[in-house]
């Protein structure tokens, strides 16, 4: 990924745009962190906010009109929260936070001119940046029409105060007669701003001019002007302030000789890309204060009304998007940087593996983020650069292989010398119900004799592990075998399959089994109690299948209850993206959320879906269950472990091998003859540790050929290890007469090279 | 990496050159990265004992560090 890359990226996620309230408050003030923090009943932490943003916050948190309430999205479920009252409150409560902190001195001078709001603010941010600065105003003190606001609304004492933080940030009060360009005359400053929000005289304002309205600067070079609302503005103070503030930035960028107008933000006026949504929100009216303000209780529970706007919608329905703590723009940099580092840890490897490539977020985005084409990436950048950890894909790719080899086979019907159509099952529906495979094949040449068997993988696993190498060497050999067929119709069983097919072999004519089952419903399909169908993540661009599913489960008078999450929105099982492979405790939670959204029975039509789901203790039912009584299994049936899977292949392929003529099949390997023993215990620990029957017989075979085992001395238990491909296993058992009982197996990827006493 | 990892029970024989094994040093390579770690060892073919512990616990671990370093 490229910096340019990057940014587009960060550009699609929109979760950091300011919520409508910040982006209505010409101070920028994060007003939706303040008022949760009122919420929250944390008054320092609200007043801290307010402060990072708002200037002299006694006087303006008191005076401001709150223009942001205007732009609150709570506007339309009860009124807008009460922004200003809410911040009033604060200010009351809550002293300022000592003194502000100053830069260190700068030696340019600033004469500010006029002792009103916007003077006020002029001085205060520049003060804080380290300009001397001077401030001119007449006989009654700083402050202008301040001077004359009810002590209800801003009290003396308030102003006083404020006023002295300003002295004591550096400002110089230069009491004089009349408010004119005397100053000037001194000959001593290198900047002005002319404050109008007091009573300038008569000849400073003649031939002042207009200011340009994004910078606020005069004809005059160095001259700067604000405070220009009209007394009876609805957001008089308000306004001046911000011109205050925006004067205040051109007199900064003015006296270090930078650009007035480059890379400076507008004014947002309450427009912003944050995407809310608001639906099922409910009706709450904005609480009127019993007294003239609110009470310390009273304004949490106005602050409580808060819709915390935020969007934030990928991650709300994404079990791995919750996970890591994030939102997709934060993840994106995660992203980036994890391949820019050159030392150090790769800490988002784990994170990039664990996407289940699902595609879900990309239809819920707003901006169509695909977390899964960013993860997809990074995997193929991290294969290409050599820095995929080992571990990550390694047993899933090792089982694509295997489906590829060992498992692989493909046959026009008994006595055909052609195919019309092909019937690819695709290696997990034949590994995890390769008697059903059968079955279904058995009806598919019912209704088509002249169709062909394939048992093969699609590469599915070499895609999402971006080993693109190797899965264009497939995608290659599967096309061979198909033109080699005579390009038949492929009816594809596996959702998975189906969608490989479709993006990376275009060329064939592919039609989902499902919908050859919709039209023509086996007769001994029989339905069962009510279900929640749950479809495959791989299905979810494809409706035609999706329906067809639908239209079959109706036709056989299958009841079905809705599942949120369906369809278009339907979510990953655990395995998809080989998230079970790289992460497998997060695959588990996935697996627990998704049956979690129903209490029913589930139904789905992918047999990874229908093992995985099923592992959770869940009740979980294939299509094919319900097609044929003579191959069905109980939706409580435990899932196919992994060992069983590849010995299920296997058969299933010398079955079919078999069926075309006696003795065809292919001989066993002398390992696979071995007798295995094991408790269920030990089973669970194959699984979790992803060992097979497979390695282990392999293992035992060549060890008992070497007699090269270790034995104890006292209970007669002997450990075996050999080093397949680029694990090494290890088997603890006993052998009783050629029956071999496990007792424990464990492995590891480091090599281990001589051994000296 | 902690350099020994002898387990408790060392009362294991060499089946092919009937010598229990002793402690002895073993070089563990993975990624690129080579440890050198005290293991239990037969005397005369050098075969070497890589306790379940130790794989499902430190060298795991390790290879993981290694894999995303
Ligand atoms: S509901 Fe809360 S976050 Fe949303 S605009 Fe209103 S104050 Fe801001
Ligand atoms: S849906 Fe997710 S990726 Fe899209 S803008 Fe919202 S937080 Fe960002
Ligand atoms: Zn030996």
């Amino acid at each position: 990924m490229e910096q340019k890359d990057l940014r587009e990226w960060e550009a699609r996620c929109i979760q950091e745009e300011p919520p409508a309230c910040k982006a209505g408050c010409p101070l920028g003030v994060d007003a939706r962190g303040f008022v949760l923090a009122v919420k929250d009943g944390n008054p320092v932490g609200a007043r801290a906010i307010l402060e990072k943003n708002m200037p002299l916050a006694g006087i303006v948190a008191r005076m401001c009109e709150a223009p942001c309430e205007q732009y609150c999205l709570r506007a339309i479920c009860g009124g807008s929260i009460a922004i200003g009252a809410l911040e009033c409150l604060c200010v009351e409560a809550v002293p300022p936070r000592g003194k502000p902190l100053r830069l260190p001195p700068r030696p340019k001078k600033v004469a500010v001119i006029g002792a009103g709001p916007s003077s006020l603010i002029v001085a205060f941010d520049l003060a804080k940046k380290g300009y001397p600065v001077s401030l001119f105003h007449l006989q009654d003190g700083p402050g202008s029409w301040l001077r004359n606001i009810p002590e209800t609304i801003l009290p003396g004492e308030v102003l006083a105060e404020e006023l002295e933080r300003l002295a004591r940030l550096g400002v110089l009060y230069r009491r004089v007669e009349a408010l004119d360009e005397s100053p000037w005359a001194e000959g001593d400053f290198d900047a002005f701003y002319i404050g109008q929000d007091d009573r300038l005289a008569e000849d400073l304002l003649v031939g002042l001019g207009l200011p340009d309205v994004v910078t606020f600067s005069l004809g005059k070079s160095g001259w700067f002007t604000g405070g220009l609302s009209a007394e009876d503005d609805e957001y008089r103070f308000i306004t001046d302030v911000s011109q205050g503030r925006e004067a205040a930035v051109s007199i900064d960028r003015f006296l270090q000789g930078a650009s007035l107008t480059a890379a400076r933000v507008a004014l947002r006026h309450g427009k912003t890309d944050l995407y809310t949504p608001l639906e099922n929100i409910q009706f709450v009216e904005r609480l009127v204060p019993r007294a003239a303000n609110y009470t310390e209780d009273e304004a949490k529970r106005e602050a409580a009304r808060c819709l915390d706007c935020q969007c934030l919608e990928c991650v709300k329905s994404c079990v791995y998007l919750k996970e890591f703590g994030a939102y997709p723009k934060t993840y994106a940099r995660r992203v980036y940087n994890n391949s820019a580092i050159v030392k150090g840890s790769h800490s988002a490897n784990k994170f990039i593996n664990s996407c289940s490539l699902c595609g879900q977020c990309e239809i819920i985005c707003p901006n169509d983020f695909s977390m899964a084409d960013l993860c997809l990436d990074a995997r193929r950048t991290m294969v290409k650069e050599d820095r995929m950890p080992g571990s990550a894909h390694w047993f899933a790719l090792e089982e694509m292989r295997s489906a590829r080899t060992e498992a692989a086979v493909v046959r026009h019907a008994h006595g055909r010398q052609s195919s019309s159509s092909l019937f690819f099952p695709g290696c997990q529906l034949a590994g995890i119900r390769p008697d059903q495979t059968l079955r279904l094949y058995e009806y598919l040449q019912e209704l088509e004799p002249a169709t062909g068997l394939w048992l093969d993988c699609c590469g599915a696993p070499g895609h999402w592990a971006g080993e693109e190498k190797e899965f264009a060497v497939i995608i290659r050999d599967l096309e061979q075998i198909w033109l080699d067929m005579g390009e038949p119709l492929l009816l594809v069983a596996c959702s998975t399959c189906l969608k490989m097919f479709r993006e990376f072999l275009p060329r064939i004519t592919l039609a989902s089994v499902w919908t050859v089952l919709a039209e023509r419903p086996p007769k001994s399909a029989k339905p069962g109690v009510t279900k929640v169908l749950s479809d495959p993540c791989t299905s979810r661009h494809d409706q035609k299948t999706q329906a067809a599913v639908r239209t079959l489960l109706e036709a056989i008078g299958q009841p079905l209850s809705p599942l949120k999450n369906s369809g278009e929105l339907t979510e990953c099982c655990g395995f998809g993206g080989l998230m079970e492979s790289a992460n497998p405790d997060l695959a588990k939670k996935v697996t627990k959320a998704r049956v979690e959204q129903t209490d029913r029975e589930m139904l789905t039509y992918c047999a990874m879906c229908r093992d995985q789901l099923a592992r959770t203790g869940k009740p979980v039912s294939h299509v094919l269950d319900l097609l044929f009584a003579d191959t069905s299994h109980g939706a409580t049936e435990p899932s196919v472990t992994l060992s069983a899977r590849r010995i299920n292949r296997r058969q299933l392929k010398n079955t079919v091998l078999e069926s075309y003529a006696v003795g065809q099949s292919i001989p066993a390997a002398q390992w696979e003859g071995l007798a295995l023993h094991f408790e269920d215990s030990v089973s669970a620990m194959l699984e979790e540790r992803r060992i097979l029957e497979d390695d282990i017989r392999k293992v035992l075979y060549q060890t008992k050929q070497e007699g090269s085992s270790l034995v104890h001395g006292e209970d007669g238990s002997r450990i075996a290890s050999a080093k397949l491909g680029q694990v090494t296993f290890w088997v603890q058992y006993k052998e009783d007469n050629d029956l071999f009982t496990i007792q424990r197996c464990w492995s590891h990827r480091m090599t281990v090279v001589g051994g000296t006493v | 990496m902690k350099l020994s990892f002898l387990p408790k029970d060392m009362d294991w024989t060499c089946e092919l050159c009937r010598q229990k094994l002793q402690p002895g040093f073993v070089e563990l390579h993975y990624a690129g990265n080579v440890f050198k770690v005290e293991l239990p060892v037969c005397p005369q073919c050098s075969r070497v004992l890589i306790p379940e512990e130790l794989a499902v616990g430190r060298i795991l671990e390790v290879e993981q560090l290694l894999e995303d370093k």
